[in-house]
């Protein structure tokens, strides 16, 4: 529940009328921000609660992975399931179809991992004299085993911020078909100025001086330089319009995504796009049946890519974030959920962002890489 | 391991997915790539004939050897050629490519021969006629509906020549998503070209085989004459490395080495492996507590300065004057200074030990209370 503390000193923000924290996809972060989700709880956690409104995500992609895409799926996803606004452009010929590929979130009896601890709980013997916090907060703490934390995790009440999304299950027609989605494809667009304009007429709609608006938009760029692009040679202009996408989202109560290929961009280019993002994340491949990493990492089998943080938003402020670790593993658990991860190595690396237990294969290695947790 | 190619080449493309795609491409160092699409293509071909793979026909667009130079080399192969038009259909941008020929014939300078059988293709540049000119040629292979057909890109260094990368990206990647079509595959020069365009066409193949030459160093013309008979040798031989992009998305990474004979390229495995791939993946950790088998050796060797070695020989007890370790290379200084800089390790492990008791002068004549000024 973050309920906002009115502050009493004369200095009054312009809060858009979207803020009053009823609705349950917004929340109220630090600084004065409000977040949305981007769909995968473990990367919102990282990220400090969500995607800030206003900023601009730009994904590094590997031209050996898709995994830019399970981030893209699940960010718009969340959108639609919120029934936020959507503009997605992508380079195939029928971006529409894509819609139908997108997860659903899964039902609450299939969703068991984040229930695990609740039943590990009964298991530990607690101090006697924190009994008394812990009576009837149960489901709030976060278990390991053998160890008692003393921390209360607020557990997200608003369940709707955001969902967990079961790859397997496509999302239902009625959320994508609406007027309030709109696709581009990218592919035959002699330049880039016709993207620049559907994206300047779609953020039109969420202007924060605007008193009506009633919800967020999104925008989803996929694989903004693919070489299929008549558009990809043309690279002052793109960064020309990244530049101007940028600052049109950051006055409008919206957040955009953009995937590009970072090989495929000269390497000055590709340094200047990173600059320009508030958050930048880079997706990895890593390679199959390999013996050094499977020594290297627990769980290595169920690993399909590594996610490296690289920035994180931080809008309105000035003091840096330190992120425990700002390598993720990107797991998909029984080929259904995303899960990002902190990596199980020997030795640890400090970090107890591990999930809470979720994982089987590495809950019996992670006892022996002994997280010092006090 | 050229196998999995043949074998991923003939499984095709799944349903929604894009077909899958072969880069073969070769330097001047090891100039084998042409051998090596030639094998795959007699693969291919051998297979669709013999009914055991998703495609029913190949399309094969010809820019750097003529179409009877294939219908040869498939006999040669051993595949029937006779029922060559049911299955196979070979584009000639070889011999006319911009259509000069016909030019000089029409205004009478040249004798004008129809070229028989294969289809001849005058217009390189138009890329758009060359794509519904190989999608006619295949359904009228395959005929319409559900049954799909290869196709083979001879060289795209050629194609290239004509037509901007843009352009060949825009047409392959129609193709990949078209859905009669199971796989395509083409060779490239990879020297010849900017690295934009090796990593363009890298991001939309789902395999990369990379022809190399077994002795690194680039510049040819470094080997002295008497190692001629060597140098010949080994160039015939060479390195054949493959990427291929997995489903889940990783990477398997294979290798092998080829030989070059009359009567084409042989492909041998090599079981050499290079674990150097992984370090750069993961993060670096602050310590290693683990010892690889060497240090363990070395640390079982150390002599420890117990005065029971526990090995039954005859107590030694330790005056602290002499060296402990006879063998010891370094000299253990005289005075029981704590500088014990000049130990010089002779790789192995070594532990000085200055007793406690050593700083005690002995028989010392003074009386500590002596200082006491009562």
């Amino acid at each position: 529940m973050a309920a906002t503390k009115t502050r009493t000193s004369s200095f009054s923000r312009n809060l858009p009328a979207a803020s009053s924290a009823q609705s349950p996809e917004i929340k109220c972060g630090p600084n004065g921000t409000f977040l949305v989700s981007s769909g995968i709880p473990d990367l919102d956690k990282t990220l400090g609660g969500g995607i800030p409104l206003g900023s601009l995500v730009m994904v590094m992609e590997d031209s050996e992975a898709p995994h830019h895409m399970l981030l893209l799926r699940n960010f718009m996803s969340q959108g639609l399931v919120h029934k936020q606004p959507l503009l997605y452009a992508s380079p195939s010929k029928d971006p529409r179809g894509f819609l139908g590929t997108l997860p659903s979130p899964s039902s609450p009896k299939d969703d068991k991992s984040r229930s695990h601890d609740a039943e590990q709980e009964k298991g530990l013997r607690i101090a006697w004299q924190y009994k008394k916090y812990f009576g009837e907060n149960q489901s709030n703490l976060d278990g390991q085993r053998g160890m008692i934390l003393f921390r209360f995790i607020v557990l997200y009440n608003k369940q709707e911020f955001s969902n967990e999304f079961d790859l397997r299950r496509p999302l239902d027609r009625h959320f994508y078909t609406g007027q309030h989605v709109d696709c581009i494809s990218t592919k035959d667009l002699p330049n880039i100025a016709a993207l620049q304009e559907r994206c300047t007429s779609f953020l039109s709609q969420f202007s924060r001086n605007d008193a009506t608006v009633a919800c967020t938009g999104r925008i989803a760029i996929q694989s903004l330089c693919a070489p299929q692009c008549e558009s990809s040679n043309m690279e002052w202009e793109m960064l020309s319009f990244i530049r101007s996408l940028k600052s049109t989202v950051r006055s409008a109560i919206a957040v955009a995504i953009i995937t590009f290929p970072s090989s495929l961009v000269s390497a000055t280019f590709c340094k200047r796009w990173q600059h320009l993002a508030d958050c930048l994340v880079s997706v990895k491949a890593i390679p199959d049946e390999d013996k050094e990493l499977a020594k290297l990492l627990t769980g290595y089998q169920d690993i399909v890519g590594f996610l490296n943080i690289h920035r994180v938003p931080r809008i309105n402020t000035q003091v840096p974030a330190v992120l425990e670790a700002t390598t993720l593993s990107i797991k998909l658990q029984k080929r259904r959920y995303l899960v990002l991860e902190c990596l199980n190595q020997a030795p640890v690396d400090g970090s107890s962002g591990s999930s809470y237990g979720t994982s089987g294969s590495c809950s019996g290695a992670s006892s022996k890489s002994g997280s010092l947790d006090f | 391991m050229a196998d999995s190619i043949s074998r991923t080449i003939r499984d095709g493309a799944l349903e929604g997915e894009h077909a899958p795609s072969l880069t073969i491409k070769d330097t001047t160092a090891s100039p084998y790539g042409f051998d090596v699409f030639t094998h795959v293509l007699s693969q291919a071909s051998s297979l669709i004939l013999a009914g055991k793979s998703q495609s029913r026909g190949l399309v094969v667009v010809a820019y750097s050897r003529s179409p009877s130079f294939y219908l040869d080399f498939l006999k040669r192969s051993g595949v029937d050629v006779a029922s060559s038009q049911k299955w196979i259909h070979i584009l000639d941008c070889y011999t006319d490519p911009l259509g000069w020929k016909h030019q000089l014939a029409d205004s009478g300078i040249l004798p004008s021969n129809s070229s028989a059988g294969a289809c001849l293709f005058q217009d390189v540049k138009d890329i758009n006629k060359l794509q519904s000119l190989i999608l006619e040629l295949g359904s009228g292979l395959v005929g319409q509906g559900k049954v799909r057909f290869s196709v083979a890109i001879d060289s795209v260094t050629e194609m290239l020549r004509h037509v901007p990368l843009s352009k060949v990206a825009a047409l392959i990647s129609d193709l990949r998503s078209h859905d009669q079509i199971s796989s395509i595959f083409w060779l490239l020069h990879s020297d010849i070209h900017d690295v934009r365009v090796t990593t363009s066409l890298e991001y939309l193949s789902a395999m990369v085989a990379s022809v190399e030459s077994l002795n690194q160093s680039s510049d040819g013309l470094s080997g002295d004459l008497g190692n001629l008979s060597l140098l010949e040798q080994n160039f015939r031989r060479g390195k054949f490395h493959v990427r291929f992009k997995r489903r889940n998305g990783r990477v398997r990474v294979m290798n092998e080495q080829f030989h070059m004979e009359e009567s084409g390229i042989k492909f041998t495995s090599v079981t050499v492996e290079d674990g150097l791939v992984s370090q750069g993946l993961v993060p670096k950790v602050l310590f290693n507590l683990e010892l690889s088998e060497k240090e363990k050796l070395e640390r079982a060797r150390v002599v420890l300065p117990f005065e029971h070695q526990g090995n039954g020989k005859h107590i030694q007890i330790y005056d602290g004057r002499r060296s402990l370790a006879p063998e010891s290379m370094g000299e253990v200084s005289a005075d029981t200074s704590q500088s014990n800089t000049e130990e010089c390790s002779n790789g192995g492990g070594e532990i000085i030990y200055f007793r406690d008791s050593d700083d005690e002068r002995p028989d010392s004549d003074e009386d500590p209370d002596d200082d006491l000024d009562i």
